[in-house]
């Protein structure tokens, strides 16, 4: 058997901390595109493609600033195609998730046979990684030190976007557009905002986070890429993004929960504990979270409803 | 007032654009085969042979064909009560396990009456399955496509946790179970290839949806609730509980589907065993733009794509990930309603749109 | 003077509707200016037009003299044009001073200067008495606060005019006389303002001039002191009547519906249904009027299934059916005309055929043990289309391709030929052409003649006047009175409407003759 205190240690800390980055990011981007009443579910197929990008530049460059700035680049790519189909071919906004999720997996499958001449997998000892940040300020307490210090750059960086993005949303007038934009689109355009720029805005920085998160998990979170290394984790961000209420600090409790669980579930799964029930408390927490919210606007609905 | 050119036209709207999706693929998919200095004559023949020289190859075709055309069948039906099962995946998971037990368990049967027994209990798992985010939706208006997607994830985890805790075939490494009665076998028909007699359940449980769609009153039903629940409340009918029961169809279709594999080609449920199955289907289902009738063509002509890049790549050594980026060009492009528009001729005079 | 603004010759049509046929309007600096006239009679439009949401098809717009050309509201307010829709714009999950200074945000740094926004916001308000709470949610605010804020948000954009369109809809009493001290307040500080109502009483209390419009045509503008409300009803309503075929009414039979004290929330507070009863017998058109939105929809929803009822019973031919479902009603023969064909009534994805059957389906000969019998499907859907004139003559046909007159066949025909007890039509002939009008009024004489209970309800007062055999008017979710046709007239059906008793309708003023 194993007791209680191998699970929760410091380190699970840590990987709690180090999970939730990519959901984070990918929350992150949601938010903005939520705020303009796009879900946008094709934010599972960014990453897929950023990461992929990340470790090529990456590799070839011998960069990881290079990676990352691809994997952006790639990132808005993609989003823009989204926008393309969504705003310009007007496909439902969930079809073309979808579509662009399934056109994400087959376009890394390609690129990776094709550059690298691999099926699966693609590592190399000149794919260069992110750097992990030593604070040496924080080496004052060894508790300390464990808890918050030697994390990579974008773990980080995740953290202090929560704080950019909660201010570009509710302090400056972006933000309280975006959040117009969403809510009410007819008050937006007699207010003299095109609603499909703030739309096609908000896409567009989705891809930026989407492609970060993207580098995270190949040049961050790992140095490699696997075919669909993405593995739901955009649809973890859905999930984070709503169970965060929409809203950047709370969404980071959410992705820091769910983080959480992945790391537990990691753990449980090392000493031979079957983790499926705590790998899909994420899952299961979301559809109740999103069910309550429902619950809760349900009741303040005086349009007439057909059922 | 006759009707313009553009007037039937832009009835034909939607198939068009279809048909341009389609071609863009294939213009994409083989303008990158011309870069890369492939013989495009050569590239096409060995698709061809590949998905239907010899047995082997044409049996190929036919395997890939059941799941792409039972998954396209589910995401299609839903969508019939404008509902999006994104769920088709997590619901043939839960089929497939409920069909591993039973095909294993119940000893002495029939083949037939075990077949169509393991059958029913799958689909009725995931047509269980499927009810949750029905109800959801139906009730508070929870978006399905999120819970669906959700949902996946949890049956995949949950069957994972079976095939490796509860259910195991001990005397293998890998997390399967152990494998099915023969009498819950479906017989091949295309030896060495593994396509076997399920291609026919399929197609009837098509031919079934289609009749239960257009000749009956619980598929005017449906079609109306899924056209506008405004009206079909209005005239009568339960709006609620039959987008709820369309959901469960949809996953009773999406069970079989799963089992399909299991009984059909593996003979066991393995641990992940999808490889997307019921992403595949909302790519048939959205390419023949949710209507009954085409889905059996789109996913032959998926299936014969598939099948197609393996010869490809086995005699010309283009990446069957070529093949893959076409598909996922013509699903991009045909997710968008409006790649080519078509309009109709307003007629500002007093009655309107008058068609006399 | 030249006018502040004129709008000359202005067309619009729509695709089943001309909205506005050659108008003029011209508006003076400072005054309070009334646009009245009954629903679709294009009052909304031709505000939209100056509002620049709707491009007018022909026609000037001249501000100060000088001719326009609006592409979007922002054009409008750019020139000083403010409009708050009966929709109100506003965002409920965020705050008044969100939604006030949208698009027009004051900023600091580029940072957003809440502080200074809450000073010119409070600033306002104060000066023209509109009280609001700047940081509460919209959500959280009465209708008349959100109406408050929808004013000051146009002052905020520098509306020099003001058009308020049907503001005291939503209203209650006190509600509105608060907004009446707010409109004295905006004149006196030099602003012009557009006030839509059908409320006569209103709009003699508080307008300079006023102008009527009917059918998309302006009838005549007035000033207040030669205006009288008998004089504005006559150009409201007007003369012309399409139908006097009305057939002496026949005996009424035994009470099919009876409907006693009901209560129902409503979409406003206005239409919330309170202590509603009366019956309505076989072989008699019970008529409702009233202006929209003072608890028909509501009524018609408590009968059908489609809404709940809180309060009180609904029987049909003794049994009762409160609250039971749209489907359970149906069995108890009651068939039904929505007000709304579009959503409601039709489905537009089918075809003519497919919508006929909708509600006959489950019987045979339709469909046995669940299977369509498309031969008998299609004889019956060929037969109806015969019988009702629907055009084109094909019933394979989507509805969505008809005119709004032929869809409206349809669905009397679905509702007639199911040949249930009562028959509650709601707005029947609204919105469509003159010919269909006769026809689905002929076909309603003929089901009285057959002796069906027939609701009908409408706005249109001709309509109601024509058909009915006795008339019962509503106003904000309570019946004012039941009138026999033979002693109704418009005039006291008007008054009614805008909430008079009966006898306080007919008191007084019974001898004036109102001539056209």
């Amino acid at each position: 058997m194993f007791s209680l205190s191998e699970i929760f240690t410091l380190t699970l800390i840590r990987a709690t901390v180090r999970m939730s980055t990519p959901i984070l990011l990918a929350a992150l981007g949601l938010i903005v595109t939520e705020l303009a009443n796009i879900t946008n579910i094709g934010v599972e197929g960014i990453m897929l493609v950023s990461a992929f990008i990340a470790v090529a530049a990456s590799y070839w460059s011998g960069s990881w600033v290079v990676g990352i700035l691809a994997a952006v680049v790639a990132g808005v790519l993609i989003a823009a195609l989204m926008a393309l189909i969504h705003l310009k071919f007007k496909a439902d906004v969930f079809v073309a998730g979808i579509a662009i999720n399934l056109f994400s997996l087959a376009f890394t499958r390609f690129l990776l046979k094709n550059w690298f001449g691999v099926a699966g997998s693609f590592y190399s000892p000149r794919i260069s990684p992110i750097p992990r940040i030593n604070l040496s300020f924080l080496q004052i307490h060894p508790v300390i030190d464990t808890l918050f210090n030697n994390y990579n750059l974008m773990d980080y960086l995740a953290i202090v976007l929560v704080f950019v993005f909660n201010f570009l949303i509710y302090k400056t007038v972006w933000g309280l557009r975006l959040r117009f934009t969403g809510v009410h689109p007819a008050a937006v355009e007699t207010g003299g905002i095109s609603v499909t720029t703030k739309k096609l805005q908000a896409l567009l920085i989705s891809g930026v986070l989407g492609g970060l998160a993207g580098a995270h998990l190949s040049l961050g979170y790992t140095t490699q890429f696997i075919e669909n290394m993405t593995n739901g984790r955009g649809f973890i961000g859905v999930a984070a993004m709503y169970f965060g209420g929409v809203a950047p600090i709370t969404t980071w409790l959410a992705s820091l929960f769910f983080g959480f669980t992945e790391g537990v579930g990691a753990r449980l799964q090392t000493m031979g504990f079957p983790s499926q029930f705590i790998l899909m408390m994420p899952y299961v927490a979301t559809v109740f979270a999103i069910t309550f919210s429902m619950i809760r606007q349900q009741k303040k609905l005086t349009q007439k409803q057909p059922f | 007032m006759k009707p313009s050119i553009l007037d039937r036209l832009s009835k034909l709207q939607s198939p068009i654009n279809v048909l341009a999706a389609v071609l863009l693929g294939l213009v994409i998919g083989t303008a990158l085969m011309a870069i890369q200095g492939h013989n495009i004559i050569e590239a096409y023949t060995a698709l061809f042979n590949g998905a239907f020289n010899g047995r082997f190859n044409f049996g190929g075709t036919l395997e890939r064909f059941v799941p792409l055309l039972l998954s396209g069948l589910a995401f299609a039906v839903a969508s019939q009560a404008s509902v999006f099962n994104v769920g088709v995946e997590g619901q043939l998971y839960f089929g497939a396990i409920v069909a591993a037990y039973f095909g294993y368990v119940i000893v002495g049967l029939p083949s037939v009456l075990h077949v169509a027994l393991v059958l029913l209990l799958a689909g009725l798992a995931g047509a269980i399955w499927a009810f949750i985010p029905g109800f959801l939706r139906a009730t508070w208006r929870v978006n399905e496509v999120c819970t669906t997607i959700m949902l996946n994830y949890v049956a995949i985890f949950f069957t994972s946790y079976i095939v490796n805790h509860v259910f195991k075939n001990p005397n293998i490494g890998v997390p399967q179970t152990p494998t099915i009665q023969d009498s819950a076998r479906l017989a091949r028909i295309m030896m060495p290839s593994r396509a076997n007699t399920g291609i026919f359940i399929a197609l009837g449980m098509v031919v079934f949806f289609i009749w239960l769609m257009d000749y009956t009153t619980i598929g005017y039903k449906i079609k109306a609730v899924g056209f506008n629940a405004h009206f079909a409340t209005y005239v009568g009918f339960r709006s609620r509980w039959i987008m709820i029961g369309t959901m469960a169809l949809s996953g009773l279709i999406g069970g079989i589907t799963g089992a399909m594999q299991v009984i059909g080609i593996h003979g066991y449920f393995l641990d992940n065993f999808s490889v997307g199955y019921g992403f595949d289907g909302i790519m048939v289902a959205l390419l023949a733009r949710n209507n009954l009738k085409a889905i059996p063509f789109v996913a032959f002509f998926l299936a014969v794509l598939k099948s197609g890049a393996i010869g490809m790549e086995r005699f010309t050594g283009i990446p069957r990930e070529l093949i893959g980026i076409m598909e996922a060009v013509i699903i991009l492009f045909a997710a968008a309603e409006a790649l080519i528009v078509i309009r109709k001729r307003v007629s500002l005079g007093k009655g309107g749109a008058e068609v006399v | 003077m030249e006018p502040l603004v004129k709008l000359s010759g202005i067309i619009k049509q729509f695709p089943n509707v001309v909205a506005l046929k050659e108008v003029d309007f011209s508006l003076r600096e400072g005054e309070v200016h009334s646009l009245v006239g009954e629903n679709g009679a294009g009052k909304s439009t031709l505000m939209n037009v100056l509002y620049g949401v709707i491009q007018p098809d022909r026609g000037d717009i001249f501000i100060r003299g000088e001719k326009q050309h609006f592409h979007s509201a922002r054009d409008a307010m750019n020139l000083g044009i403010g409009m708050v829709h009966q929709e109100f714009m506003l965002a409920p999950t965020m705050t008044v001073l969100e939604n006030i200074i949208l698009g027009f945000e004051p900023t600091k740094r580029s940072v957003l200067d809440y502080d200074l926004a809450y000073e010119q916001i409070t600033e306002l308000s104060r000066e023209y008495g509109l009280a609001v709470r700047p940081e509460s949610k919209i959500m959280d605010n009465s209708v008349g606060e959100a109406q408050r804020v929808e004013i000051l948000k146009a002052l905020y954009r520098g509306a020099e005019v003001l058009i308020l369109d049907e503001p005291t809809a939503v209203l209650t009493p006190q509600e509105t006389d608060e907004l009446f001290r707010v409109i004295a307040s905006l004149k006196q500080h030099g602003k012009t303002v557009i006030f839509i109502s059908h409320k006569l009483q209103e709009v003699m209390e508080i307008s300079d001039r006023i102008t009527v419009m009917r059918d998309g045509k302006v009838q005549g503008t007035l000033d207040v002191a030669d205006a009288t409300k008998e004089k504005l009803a006559v150009l409201m309503v007007g003369r012309e009547v399409f139908l006097n075929i009305k057939a002496a009414s026949t005996k009424a039979g035994p009470v099919v519906l009876d409907v006693r004290g009901i209560s129902a929330r409503g979409r406003r507070k206005l239409s919330e249904l309170t202590d509603v009863s009366f019956q309505v017998r076989a072989g008699e058109i019970l008529g409702i009027a009233g202006v929209d939105g003072n608890g028909q929809s509501e009524l018609v929803e408590a009968l059908t299934g489609l809404g709940r009822v809180d309060q009180g019973e609904i029987l049909i031919s003794g049994t009762p059916i409160t609250n039971l479902s749209p489907g359970q009603i149906r069995k108890k023969r009651v068939a039904h005309i929505p007000e709304d064909r579009n959503t409601s009534g039709l489905c537009k994805e089918m075809t003519i055929g497919e919508n006929l059957i909708a509600i006959t389906l489950d019987q045979p000969p339709l469909s046995k043990h669940g299977v369509i019998r498309s031969r008998e499907v299609n004889e019956l859907a060929a037969k109806l289309v015969k019988e009702y004139d629907i055009r084109p003559a094909n019933h394979r046909i989507r509805t969505a391709n008809l005119s709004g007159g032929n869809k409206q066949k349809v669905i009397v025909a679905r509702e007639v030929s199911e040949d249930a007890d009562l028959l509650i039509a709601a707005h029947p002939t609204r919105g469509v052409d003159i010919g269909s009008i006769e026809f689905i009024r002929s076909i309603l004489l003929a089901q009285r003649e057959q002796g069906k209970a027939i609701l009908l309800v409408s706005a249109d007062l001709e309509e109601i006047m024509s058909l009915s055999d006795r008339i019962a008017v509503m106003y904000e979710g309570k019946i004012m009175g039941i009138v026999p046709a033979a002693e109704a007239n418009e005039r006291v059906l008007g008054l009614m409407m805008a909430g008079a008793t009966y006898d306080e309708a007919t008191q007084g003023k019974g001898d004036e003759v109102i001539e056209a």
